[in-house]
């Protein structure tokens, strides 16, 4: 496994996973320490019941930070999902009428994204930030203000049965995402063309990869994901109402950018994110038992994004210099065609040019 | 054709150039530099690509600094930190477009940083606001220093390139500029526009300001420029006046050089036909090309910076599209709408500037190599057969001995050469039959540049056709066996094996 | 040669907005007293969010946490009034409030080169997280009296409020600002052509800063002007309103990219962006149709501005421009 970390990874990431996995268990100890009941198992499984839902959007999520882009609207999509299967099962009673068609509105949002995200040159952020509206718009239209609720047993178990008495069942569902999404990002050919994307989407069109349909599908395959967790949330939660979006979008961002993923694109880790989604189940778990309100947790979550996002916007400054100066050598060319005669693209540096040049 | 040439633009030397040495990693760019440009004059600087021109003006207008040498504006010593600085000391370079603001208009591109400001009425010295009175008119009366009459109110991207050069010269006067270097500035330009263009610099002129004109047109040089210096390979060759030299003299002082023939090119039967791209048009670009590529051939396209070269290789391999004009591939026509169609046909393209199109650099060099492969080394599921892409990749590491530890490499690690070479192994990976290289030996130590050559010569005696662009002239000569000249988007000439020779070149492409 | 084009986009946004106003005016009750000034009091906090939120788009960023900057400012003002502070001092006090969390926000994305829009995302939860943990009554004022509310409440004349002509006011100052100081082409540079702007001398790090600190500013005018309407503070009723400032930027021409539009343009697009949005009141639409109505402006506006309709037509094949087949 490790082997197969070198490959397609730089070591600062390896040691940065374990250094994530360390915190991790540093945080443990410490909720633990102040309230002992952290330590139950029963206690520190319900960690990953929580996540579910995250943890899943956070997955796909992954992929699209990987190609460079952004998807602002996955909380909304899971709230609209979420009314469809609630509008969908309180007039028909069909149980797997409801779950297809929300599975099937996530993958419609999703596609709607994607299209226009790989069709026009809209970027992704503005395309998903004005979409977060748009979903969160027809999930109110659809539903107004009611809630739906009186979900059958069957369905709730979906959600909540604890496997060997203690785990969830959730925690099962995440992880065999997890594995597949891991394995298709580490040794599929997916991976690469995600990290192609969000480093040099030109170098890749330019080998013949359609780069647009990927990027179509990773933004559909966000719906889906996000389809899939309306029904893990719904089966906790058991009710559908509409103010139920609006966190899910930090959660999911923070948990991948903890992971390593980078925001600028190129390099990321589904382990990582893996690792990031339990951090915050953690937090979340100390939180409550701790007695801290959900808006505390916000709170804290949006300083941990923001201190995440400065650590790795220094570190990626510095790394990137050496980079930077390459490619901004090439770039730049601001006085007059380029002179053949000086190496662009060698480690060489051109004294007072640099800091022109971003 | 000597124009205003003779008239001995004399008059003190504003500025001056003396001893300048400038090296980068592995490149001596210029070499004991001499340069001198009087009041008044028009001063063409002359030399093929990668001479040093570039170089020469960035150090004038304080993009890099020299290592050694001196430089003396009006008698003084010159040191110029950076390009705000260059323009404060009176000396301006005009661009083509980088350095305009697209969605403003003239007159705020025009005093950017620079506005003319009067105080608020009452507020005095506490507060200005921008005048744009006093700019319009000072804007009206630098065109019309240059002759013309612009609307200054219009975004400067709906503007021609012509006019955006008017605009960025505009600019440099409003800085009061003193000295102004004009960069192949017709580049882009019909010549009804280079008429103007010429207009204008005679005007300027006669206002006092002198100006280095850099290009290796030839025409131009002999109908605008006072003197003419020639440089070769980062060396001052000659300065003389216009109306003393010749066109051969001009060229033979571009070249003159000693050929060593250290090219490893064998010689290979050429077979039939496999390309054939006839009447390419692309508006502004491309003017009517035709090609033919044989088995076993490489062909040197040749020409100067900017004749089309690379748009034509582009049009070939279906990254661009040509408004008219056919291209046959084995004798059958077929419109190639993208990339990945001509790959499919056989067709690859490697691309002159590798960091951006060619490789992407944090990659391992296995996963660049294999990436045009990677539906074919993937199973069914999408996952990648490890063992067939690292079997690929040694194959070509050992094939073209690339110096890297191993396959799972980073490719940044790499130095230029070796990189260029796994640019080169990825374009193989498809087994392509026709390969277009773009500038193949670009930024290469001496060393990997024989290696890529001998790679070059091995393609060819497997039979595959090779479409070779280069503004390194030697390599031009020792790899091709026949060269096409490009000139202003058109075939200016080709050359078999036998007639090449680099004035023979350069005649064409000037 | 300074000839002024006379249909230029702001003056066709004028146009559309008088002839909508005039079609509603004659179709539904807009055209009564009340409804016109429900218009014009709802309408100025957008007004100047919008401008604020614009001048930040010029130099190519954003800021998705202006609705919870808004709230803050709005709290700080009512808490200082119920507190029994005069007016100048709450106002103040919420004033700077508004640069300084803008001013936070600025100095992130400048010191630590991280985009702008993931730092917002970030910090408008923190602010979320904030005002409902750490403010009293997480963030409510109730029974504020006439000491706070004569601002928003009272009328020129019994029919314009008083921030509507603030409103006005404000926009006119910042489009002067805008069009007549060299800091209003530097925002115009910075976001059109970093590279170029260094070069004509521009520090593109001061000038963002700036405008965050002059949005802060703008932000805490919208929050005052909007918190001193009602004698009740939630500051939830703020969050989310940057979506509005953005629509409304957006419709009004200003470029998403950065580096060109016209505040003129943008007080045009708040008011189009209003009109549309009682217009679905008044085809029985409730309003959180709202927020589907935004998302789908932003993006007819976006890609109207962003797509390069000739480049369409000559369909660059594949690589540098929009890649694939």
């Amino acid at each position: 496994m490790s082997t197969e970390r070198v490959r397609s990874a730089p070591r600062f990431r390896i040691t940065y996973q374990t250094a994530l996995l360390t915190l991790m268990v540093v945080l443990v100890l410490v909720f633990g320490l102040i309230e002992p009941v952290f330590f139950q198992p029963d206690v520190l499984f319900d960690v990953t019941s929580i996540v579910g839902e995250i943890g899943i959007m956070a997955l796909a999520m992954t992929f699209i930070i990987t190609t460079g882009g952004i998807d602002l609207s996955v909380g909304y999509i899971l709230q609209f999902a979420a009314i469809v299967f609630g509008v969908t099962f309180t007039a028909t009673g069909s149980l797997p009428l409801a779950i297809l068609l929300a599975v099937l509105c996530g993958a419609a949002c999703g596609l709607v994204n994607g299209a226009i995200i790989a069709g026009t040159r809209i970027p992704p952020l503005v395309t998903t930030l004005a979409t977060m509206n748009l979903f969160r718009g027809l999930s109110f239209i659809i539903a107004g203000t009611e809630s739906y609720a009186g979900f059958p047993e069957g369905f709730k178990k979906l959600s909540t049965t604890l496997v060997f008495g203690v785990v969830p069942i959730q925690f099962f569902y995440f992880l065999a995402l997890f594995l597949i999404f891991h394995l298709f990002f580490v040794r599929g050919s997916l991976g690469r063309i995600l990290r192609g994307i969000g480093y040099n989407e030109p170098a890749l069109i330019f080998s013949g990869l359609r780069t647009k349909r990927t990027l179509l599908l990773i933004y559909t395959l966000s719906g889906v994901m996000c389809g899939l967790a309306a029904l893990v949330y719904l089966g906790r939660l058991s009710s559908a109402k509409t103010s139920m979006g609006n966190d899910l979008n930090l959660q999911v961002i923070t948990a991948v950018v903890l992971g390593g993923t980078s925001i600028m694109g190129g390099v990321g880790s589904v382990a990582g994110t893996f690792i990031g989604v339990l951090i915050i189940g953690i937090l979340r778990k100390g939180f409550t038992l701790l007695n801290l309100s959900g808006n505390i947790f916000n709170f804290t979550l949006g300083l941990t994004l923001i201190v995440a996002l400065v650590v790795f916007a220094a570190l990626e400054e510095r790394k990137k210099v050496s980079g930077a100066r390459m490619r901004a050598q090439v770039r730049s060319a601001p006085v007059g065609p380029p002179d053949r005669a000086a190496p662009r693209g060698e480690a060489g540096r051109a004294p007072g040019e640099i800091s022109k040049v971003q | 054709m000597t124009d205003g040439a003779n008239a001995a633009a004399g008059g003190e030397v504003v500025l001056r150039m003396e001893g300048i040495n400038k090296a980068f990693p592995g490149v001596q760019a210029l070499s004991n530099m001499t340069l001198d440009l009087r009041h008044g004059e028009v001063h063409a600087v002359c030399g093929e690509n990668g001479a040093g021109k570039s170089t020469l003006m960035k150090l004038i207008t304080g993009v890099y600094q020299p290592d050694s040498g001196t430089m003396t504006l009006n008698g003084e010593r010159l040191v110029v930190r950076n390009p705000n600085d260059a323009y404060a000391k009176g000396i301006a370079i005009i661009f083509q477009e980088t350095s305009l603001f697209p969605e403003l208009t003239i007159l705020e591109n025009i005093f950017m940083g620079h506005e003319l400001t009067r105080p608020l009425p009452g507020l005095g010295r506490f507060a200005r606001r921008l005048d744009y009175g006093s700019m319009r008119t000072k804007a009206g009366e630098i065109f019309g220093r240059l002759g013309m009459a612009l609307d200054l109110e219009a975004r400067v991207t709906d503007l021609s390139v012509a006019v955006k050069q008017m605009v960025e010269i505009a600019k440099a006067l409003s800085f009061d500029s003193r000295i102004l270097i004009l960069d192949e500035p017709t580049a882009a330009l019909t010549s009804k526009e280079v008429d103007t263009l010429f207009d204008t610099i005679r005007r300027l002129k006669a206002h006092g300001v002198s100006m280095l004109y850099i290009s290796h047109r030839l025409d131009e040089i002999f109908q605008i420029a006072d003197r003419v210096t020639v440089i070769r390979d980062g060396e001052f060759v000659s300065t003389e006046q216009v109306g003393r030299v010749t066109r051969d003299r001009l060229v033979s002082w571009m070249v003159g050089r000693t050929l060593h023939n250290l090219y490893p090119k064998e010689d290979v039967p050429i077979g039939e036909v496999v390309l054939e791209a006839r009447g390419i048009r692309q508006k502004g670009v491309l003017d009517g090309v035709d090609l033919t590529l044989r088995r076993g051939e490489i062909l040197g396209l040749s020409g100067l910076a900017g004749a089309g070269r690379t748009e034509l290789a582009l049009v070939l391999c279906g990254l661009s599209r040509p408004d008219a004009g056919e291209i046959r591939v084995d004798g059958q026509r077929h419109a190639i709408h993208s990339y990945r169609e001509a790959m499919e046909r056989g067709i690859v393209y490697v691309s002159e500037d590798r960091q951006k199109y060619g490789l992407v650099v944090p990659m391992t060099v296995a996963e660049n190599v294999t990436l045009p492969l990677l539906r074919r080394i993937s199973s069914a599921f999408g996952l990648v057969d490890v063992g067939r892409e690292q079997e690929i990749t040694r194959s070509y590491v050992e094939s073209l001995s690339i110096k890297t530890p191993g396959g799972d490499f980073v490719v940044s690690n790499l130095s230029g050469g070796n990189q260029q070479k796994v640019s080169v192994a990825k374009a193989l990976a498809t087994e392509p039959r026709i390969l277009i290289l773009d500038e193949p030996t670009r930024g290469v130590d001496v060393g990997a540049k024989s290696e890529i050559h001998r790679i070059i010569s091995d393609l060819a005696r497997q039979g595959k056709a090779i479409i070779m662009i280069s503004s390194d002239l030697p390599e031009v000569l020792g790899m091709s066996d026949r060269v096409l000249v490009m000139k202003n988007g058109r075939k200016q000439g080709e050359l078999e094996r036998g007639a090449l020779t680099q004035e023979s070149i350069l005649h064409m492409a000037l | 040669m300074g000839r002024k084009r006379i249909v230029t986009r702001e003056s066709m946004l004028g146009t559309i907005v008088a002839a909508f106003m005039l079609f509603l005016a004659l179709s539904t009750n807009f055209g009564t007293v009340s409804g016109l000034y429900s218009m014009m009091l709802d309408v100025s906090p957008t007004i100047v969010g919008a401008i604020a939120l614009s001048l930040l788009i010029f130099t190519g960023n954003i800021d998705i946490s202006a609705g919870t900057i808004l709230g803050f400012v709005g709290f700080t003002a009512a808490a200082l009034a119920k507190a029994g502070y005069p007016a100048v001092v709450f106002m103040s006090a919420g004033l700077l409030v508004g640069v300084l969390l803008a001013g936070l926000n600025g100095w992130i994305i400048v010191a630590f080169r991280v985009p702008s829009i993931v730092v917002t995302l970030a910090t408008n939860m923190v602010h979320i997280g904030f005002y409902v943990t750490f403010l009293p009554n997480a963030g409510w004022v109730l029974n504020l009296s006439r000491s706070f509310t004569w601002l928003g409440q009272g009328r020129f004349f019994g029919v314009v409020p008083y921030i509507f002509v603030i409103a006005l006011l404000v926009a006119a100052v910042t489009i002067w600002i805008a069009r007549y100081t060299q800091f209003g082409k530097t925002l115009y540079a910075v976001g059109g052509n970093r590279q170029a702007a260094i070069y004509a001398g521009i520090d593109p790090d001061r000038t963002v800063l700036k405008v965050y600190l002059l949005e802060g500013l703008l932000l805490g005018v919208a929050g005052i002007l909007k918190a001193t309407t009602a004698n009740r503070l939630m500051p939830s009723v703020f969050q989310g309103r940057e979506m509005i400032f953005i629509a409304a930027a957006v419709v009004g021409g200003v470029n998403i990219m950065g580096g060109s539009g016209k505040l003129l343009g943008a007080v045009f697009g708040a008011l189009l962006v209003y009109m549309l949005s009682i217009t679905m009141i008044y085809m029985g639409f409730q309003d959180y149709f709202q927020f589907a109505l935004q998302g789908v402006l932003i993006l007819v506006a976006v890609f109207i501005t962003v797509t390069d309709f000739t480049a369409l037509r000559r369909r660059f094949a594949g690589a540098l421009a929009r890649g694939g087949p």
